[in-house]
């Protein structure tokens, strides 16, 4: 355990001084990634640790996204008086969170399937509300903030922010996981039966899991929006939502660092290493794609833990 | 009247498409507890292959759509194999068959595009139905293909050897194992089976309206609406309760709007969850 | 595990790290080409520009420069078009970026587009991006629209559709209209609204569609119902208008179809829908068409993109695009010519590029001009969507009457 937190540190370090020898055009998208791998360990913390499988995590990030755009623009609605992006930004992260609470209290007290069906939903239906309320959400275009309502506004202070956005989040989720609360979350995850029988109230933790997955999900979908200035429909969608399954199950669920390294790596490859990509027919997503099946029947426990299990042994 | 019957029509072809497709998806999570994610291939997998061989190749639709088909038990078979060394695993396997779903997707939007395509229909022209209703002769064709379909697995369920293992499999696994069922062949039939349904639904689809990559995922969210309405596992249930979704996702197009269908196929998922969980013949976890 | 960490680590920071380039002498001219590589408009993009290139290469390069093209693909998806065209911009250090197709991955691209400061010749039709070059010209001015008008002047061809028919003895006085869910449309319909009204026809209907939309039959009925005399299709993004087509044509309702359906102006619909084309009558959205090219440039445009490529243009972004490389060509030339220090600086380029307005347009495969805004101005010696309809596998303009090859024939069961 104390591993993870040097791990945490040594990253937060290298990429404290990356902007010395770095171009800002991968900055930008070094920052993205960033961001992006905390959505990847919201979700595992809900997923690896409860082990209840979200597959309309986007919903909350997109859910995030668009309700920190409208604080920021809040005449959209007709409304003239402006929030701080910074409240906005965590204002966001509660909305998700309430949202996934509605949700959690509906489909968590029943066992087995529902929860994954349900979830699975939610995305598309987040997203044609997006269609619905044109003028409002803006449709399939979205809208883009102006630079001048957005705490940072040149590529280098938005690298920084996202850094440290990802190193508080880190803390706060690894913090989570360690405290009595982490532990009945792995209780649920390894026997619900036997934890029920323990006394835990397993709905109840399901649906703080849940709660607080969606929590960061939302304020991370804000963070996206404030970096890149466009919020539009494609952060609830399922490619994104694959993206970060395909992160924390090669990362491996249940670890937090993991995923986020993980996040971090998938991220950059698919949005720049493998962008070179075109063999004919071949492209990036499909070698993903192909990963990770290959990952999930070779190594069904994830790449970080089954390294993790082999070193010691 | 008029559209009411309309309604009635469109609804009745909507849920016979549905019916096949869900049951199929039912089945297989009846029988192996698997949520198959990648039910959604087989039946997009047919349509492409017959539109590809009907307009590359000029074979006649019904040949084409055979193909078609078997190309879709093949999809079947190979998550068969997929799923099988994690099946335990709940998480992997709805991981592996959803990225099984998307890679397909991306094959099928490089080789064949993004836009939709249609299958040439079995019949052609329309049917003057009432006053001066007209409705194409293929989705009337479809309702009877459906149920006949339908009745036919019914019966072979019901009457068959394997039929009655299969039934005997998906209420007691463990128990028809110690009986000597061999549960991994009843498994395969089962997704055989499931896997031809929905090829033909996607075949019909693809006559009526048209097939596009994404409708991969997109059909899942009928299905799940189809089986959590009628319960998971249960057979009949998900059959009534296509026709149900049917009726209610035509009868939504019509008043509200096509973009309300997904909204409306969430109420109703969420309003059954509250009232009845388990569905109209759901079976207790 | 430590070790694990430590090469993930190890392979960020090589990965990462590029040495700092210093300013190099130019000894090539780079175009970047963006769009969605998967689709036929991405896809005629990078075809069109390659062709342009060879052409320009083969009669020695710009100013004596050898041109060189990069490609990105933006998936249409805001995040990796914004990230795509960065990459084209500062990493491939692309002298001018050709090309687009979605007008919300537009709106990312031109925010990158004002950080990096490049020139940028673009498809896409919302005026919401001529707006923010207005609102905000310092900042947005690299951006010209090229490949066809703003999606408002669509409302202006579509009322001289219902003035052209009742010119032809055809009465329209209720129509029925069937649109993206999109605001491209919306914007249409804010223009068209207004006209209609002037014109005494009536909107009886006014239905509005998801993507990959395929339940036209019953929408076909209702329109013959509320006798509707027309369909209005508004319908791009769909993607379905061939369906639309089909079923109208089977169910033969006393009623034409005649709108902007951006399928129709593709060379190969009438195949697709199985002559089920026939009658339909549409705009020919960006001022060309392959059978009724207008200028001399795009005649042999498309003979030289089929020898090429074994087949005419997939879509009407080609016209752009092959346009926005000879644009830049002689801009790049005419700065030169002029004395200018740098005749590649995108600063020096913008006002060469606005010398073409109205009373000033460029022949190339069609005749450009750009507005205040970096619009295509639009207008009859200008570009605009000539009305058009397919007769028996061939696309005839058929109004206005200058442009004109052919006369409009309406199907035999009206």
């Amino acid at each position: 355990m104390k591993n993870q937190i040097l791990i945490l540190l040594i990253l937060f370090f290298v990429l404290i001084l990356l902007p010395t020898f770095t171009p800002s055009a991968y900055l930008y998208l070094i920052g993205l990634s960033l961001i992006f791998a905390v959505i990847v360990v919201s979700w595992d913390l809900m997923v690896g640790y409860t082990g209840q499988v979200n597959l309309g995590h986007t919903a909350f990030v997109g859910i995030g996204a668009y309700v920190s755009a409208i604080l920021q623009l809040p005449l959209r609605i007709g409304f003239f008086w402006e929030i701080h992006p910074m409240i906005a930004i965590l204002f966001s992260g509660l909305f998700s969170a309430l949202v996934g609470l509605g949700i959690g209290i509906v489909t968590l007290r029943l066992k087995g399937y529902y929860f994954s069906l349900v979830t699975a939903i939610l995305p598309l239906v987040f997203m044609q509300k997006v269609f619905i309320w044109r003028e409002v959400f803006g449709g399939e275009e979205g809208f883009s903030i102006p630079a001048e309502k957005i705490v940072f506004a040149t590529t280098i202070e938005k690298y920084y922010f996202a850094t440290f956005f990802m190193f508080i989040s880190m803390l706060i989720m690894l913090y989570i996981v360690r405290s009595k609360i982490g532990l009945r979350f792995k209780a649920i995850r390894d026997s619900e039966e036997l934890s029920e029988s323990l006394g835990i109230n397993t709905t109840l933790y399901k649906i703080l899991a849940f709660f607080m997955s969606s929590f960061f999900a939302g304020i991370a979908g804000a963070v996206f929006v404030n970096y890149r200035l466009t919020v539009s429909p494609d952060l609830y969608d399922i490619p994104l939502m694959l993206l970060v399954i395909l992160s924390a199950v090669i990362g491996g669920l249940g670890s937090l660092i993991g995923p986020l390294l993980m996040g971090i790596v998938v991220y950059l490859a698919k949005n720049w290493w493998l962008t070179a990509l075109r063999w004919g027919m071949i492209n990036e997503e499909l070698v993903l794609y192909v990963i990770l099946i290959a990952v999930a029947i070779i190594m069904p426990r994830g790449v970080y833990n089954e390294i993790l299990e082999r070193s010691r042994r | 009247m008029m559209d009411a019957i309309e309604i009635f029509v469109f609804g009745t072809a909507m849920g016979g498409i549905f019916a096949l497709l869900a049951s199929g998806f039912s089945l297989i999570f009846g029988v192996s507890r698997v949520l198959n994610f990648a039910h959604g291939v087989c039946f997009a997998i047919s349509a492409y292959i017959a539109i590809f061989l009907v307009k590359e190749m000029a074979i006649d639709v019904y040949s084409a759509s055979l193909v078609g088909i078997i190309f879709s038990i093949l999809t079947g078979i190979i998550v068969y194999f997929l799923t099988k060394p994690i099946r335990n695993n709940i998480v992997m396997v709805i991981i592996v068959t959803l990225a099984f779903a998307l890679l397909i997707e991306q094959i099928l939007l490089l080789s064949f595009g993004n836009r939709g395509l249609t299958l040439k229909p079995f019949v052609e022209g329309i049917q003057v139905i009432y006053d001066n209703l007209r409705i194409a002769r293929i989705r009337i064709l479809a309702i009877f293909i459906a149920i006949l379909v339908l009745i036919l697995l019914e019966i072979f369920i019901n009457r068959s050897l394997i039929g009655k293992r299969i039934k005997a499999v998906s209420q007691d696994s463990e128990a028809s194992m110690l009986i000597g069922i061999d549960v991994e062949k009843v498994l395969i039939v089962t997704i055989g089976i499931s896997s031809a349904l929905a090829g033909i639904a996607g075949i019909l689809y693809a006559q009526i309206f048209n097939i596009y990559p994404a409708i991969i995922l997109r059909v899942l969210i009928y299905a799940f609406a189809v089986v959590i309405l009628g319960g998971l596992g249960s057979f009949q249930g998900s059959i009534l309760a296509s026709f149900i979704i049917g009726y209610i996702f035509v009868t939504t197009m019509k008043t509200l709007g096509a973009q309300w269908s997904e909204f409306v196929m969430l109420l109703a998922i969420v309003g059954i969850l509250i009232v009845k969980p388990t569905g109209f013949f759901g079976v207790k976890e | 595990m430590r070790w694990m960490v430590l090469i993930v680590l190890a392979l960020l920071i090589a990965l990462c790290a590029s040495p700092g380039q210093v300013q190099q002498k130019r000894d090539k001219v780079v175009i970047g080409v963006i769009g969605p590589l998967s689709l036929p408009e991405g896809m005629s993009e990078e075809k069109a520009v390659k062709l342009a290139v060879e052409e320009i290469n083969a009669k020695g390069g710009i100013l004596g420069y050898k041109v060189e093209v990069v490609v990105g693909d933006d998936k249409l998806d805001p995040s990796v078009g914004s990230a795509e065209f960065r990459r084209l911009a500062t990493v491939e250090k692309a002298d001018v970026i050709i090309g687009g197709f979605s007008s919300g991955v537009m709106l990312a691209k031109m925010e990158v587009m004002a950080e990096t400061k490049t020139l940028f010749l673009a498809d896409a039709s919302s005026p919401s991006h001529s707006a923010k070059v207005a609102e905000n010209y310092e900042k947005y001015k690299y951006w010209f629209r090229i490949t066809q008008n703003n999606a408002t002047t669509f409302a202006y061809d579509i009322a001289d559709m219902v003035k052209m028919l009742r010119e032809n003895d055809y009465e329209v006085k209720r129509v029925y209209i069937i649109r993206d869910e999109h605001i491209w449309a919306e914007d249409v319909m804010r223009e068209l609204r207004p006209l209609l009204i002037s014109l005494g026809v009536e909107i009886v209907k006014d239905v509005k569609i998801p993507r990959n939309y395929a339940e036209y039959e019953s929408l076909i009925l209702e329109a013959e119902k509320m006798n509707a005399n027309l369909i209005i299709p508004i319908l791009a993004l769909t993607g379905t208008g061939d369906i639309l087509v089909k079923q109208w044509a089977n169910l033969k309702p006393k009623l034409l179809i005649a709108g902007h359906d951006l399928a129709a102006i593709d060379y190969g619909f009438y195949n697709k829908t199985a002559g089920a084309a026939n009658y339909v009558i549409f705009i020919a959205d960006g001022g060309a068409l392959v059978t009724a090219p207008i200028t001399e440039m795009c005649k042999n445009f498309v003979e030289r993109y089929r020898a090429k490529y074994g087949h005419y243009p997939e879509s009407h972004q080609a016209y752009g695009a092959y346009d926005a490389v000879y644009l830049y060509k002689m801009v790049v030339e005419d700065a030169y010519r002029k004395g200018e220090k740098d005749p590649f600086n995108p600063e020096v380029l913008v006002k060469y590029l606005e010398k073409f307005n109205e009373s000033n347009p460029v022949i190339l495969t069609r005749p450009i001009a750009f507005t205040k805004n970096h619009d295509l101005a639009w207008g009859d010696k200008l570009i605009r969507n000539w009305i058009s309809q397919w007769q028996d596998g061939k696309q005839v303009i058929i109004y206005p009457q200058f442009v004109a090859n052919g006369k409009l024939k309406l199907p035999p069961w009206i």
